[in-house]
């Protein structure tokens, strides 16, 4: 099953926030996720959104996806602690 | 001389590009520096690989001649500019720079592309800058920044010339770039460059095309003003805002300036504007610009350390581009400093901000 259909168990709102702290947060948000969950992240800045929390996730071997709202201009990130 | 037409177009043409690879290559020093802690290599390995073609392609065409502008219709060929080495200055103030883009969240280019990008505290991070520049130069901190810049190190037998890494150790120039190239382009062949991203630039490519930004930038400074200072943000910034303050760059003796209904511009002054539209007109057609806002708090710490930014620029002489990139391609023994103050500031910062708040949060 894709991560972004199910609900998540946490949803992070980092809109508005000045690189690096949408990084920062999500790494915060998933120490104290337990593995199998998964976290939602509202996310504006595209360096981030983009760039280093997919690759976080790939290092740290999570599911990742992601939605870009193209209308909304920002994007919802999906990873699963594993 | 050139037509004030050509002079303005290829000032602002030249910070679009730059503006525009930026974003689209998501390219940022701090992050380049920040990661590295993270044992994260990939954008610095963007970065290298943008020193690598910077450095190569800006000798080359130093050599080959390509270097210059016309004086009443004769080619004059230039130099590469190189900074001289104020080493207390050097130091200082690129820590203080390294330190400062951690606060701010973004580097001397990042700050200025982001703005096109819609974040309003990186209008914020570059009012800030701006005022630490010009504190700095004219206002209260003036005391402390010529102390600082007093001590100049020259070398030669009569004590005149600016230390390169070449000249100090007495090789020709081109053994110093292919060692240092060679151990460059090593770092970034470990990270895989030919794989293709999955959507916009890969990282290999974003550190290409601003190292060819760079070599152009070279190119175009010299042959607009006649000195070839290349990319740079500090003194560029300077110059822009001392145009719309004072109507006036009040730019370096030897830069051929243009004046324009009035107000007289330096070409490096112009690129600067240019910088944030370029961004705004690559993250509109990825359809990724919003005006947005972060909490207060992170308002005030991004306008607290782009003034840190700016106070360090200048005492330093410039920032993760002028020095980072254009004068570490320069071989300046200054550039070489500074880059590694600004690295050093950076990895400080990254520990008191970064790390061990989230350590204190794990206990």
């Amino acid at each position: 099953m894709s991560i972004k259909t199910a609900t998540p168990d946490q949803t992070l709102d980092t809109l508005g926030r000045v690189c690096p702290y949408p990084l920062l947060l999500t790494k915060k948000a998933l120490e104290k996720l337990s593995s199998g969950q998964t976290i939602k992240i509202l996310c504006d800045a595209p360096a981030s959104a983009e760039d280093t929390i997919p690759r976080f996730a790939e290092k740290q071997g999570y599911g990742f996806e992601a939605v870009k709202l193209e209308d909304k201009g920002y994007w919802e990130l999906f990873i699963k602690k594993s | 001389m050139v037509s004030t037409l050509s002079y303005l177009v290829s000032g602002l043409l030249i910070g679009a590009a730059f503006g525009f690879v930026l974003q689209r290559g998501r390219f940022c020093v701090n992050s380049a520096f920040r990661e590295v802690l993270f044992q994260d290599y990939t954008m610095l390995r963007a970065y290298l690989l943008a020193v690598a073609v910077a450095m190569i392609g800006a000798n080359l065409i130093e050599d080959i001649g390509l270097l210059g502008h016309y004086e009443n219709g004769v080619f004059v060929a230039g130099q590469l500019y190189r900074q001289a080495f104020a080493p207390w200055a050097n130091i200082v103030g690129g820590y203080l720079f390294g330190m400062g883009i951690v606060l701010a969240g973004g580097c001397g280019s990042g700050i200025l592309y982001r703005v096109g990008e819609g974040n309003l505290a990186y209008v914020l991070a570059v009012c800030g800058f701006v005022y630490g520049i010009v504190i700095t130069k004219f206002g209260i901190l003036k005391p402390v920044y010529d102390e600082l810049i007093k001590t100049v190190v020259f070398i030669g037998p009569n004590d005149d010339v600016i230390p390169t890494l070449d000249n100090i150790i007495g090789v020709n120039k081109w053994i110093v770039i292919t060692i240092i190239a060679a151990i460059l382009l090593f770092v970034v062949y470990q990270g895989k460059p030919f794989q293709k991203a999955k959507k916009g630039y890969s990282w290999s490519i974003a550190g290409f095309l601003v190292g060819l930004m760079a070599v152009a930038a070279f190119w175009a400074s010299g042959y607009f003003s006649g000195r070839a200072r290349g990319l740079s943000f500090t003194g560029p910034v300077r110059e822009f805002f001392l145009a719309v303050f004072f109507g006036n760059s009040q730019a370096a003796v030897g830069d051929k300036t243009q004046t324009l209904l009035g107000i007289t511009y330096s070409w490096s002054s112009l690129y600067v504007l240019a910088v944030p539209i370029g961004a705004y007109i690559s993250g509109k057609l990825l359809k990724e610009v919003k005006l947005k806002v972060p909490p207060a708090d992170e308002l005030l710490k991004v306008f607290l350390g782009g003034s840190i930014m700016g106070i360090g620029a200048q005492i330093g002489g410039g920032c993760n581009i002028g020095h980072s990139l254009t004068g570490v391609s320069t071989l300046a023994v200054s550039s070489w400093v500074a880059n590694i103050f600004i690295i050093l500031g950076n990895w400080t910062m990254v520990y008191f901000l970064l790390i061990r708040p989230m350590r204190d949060l794990e206990v």
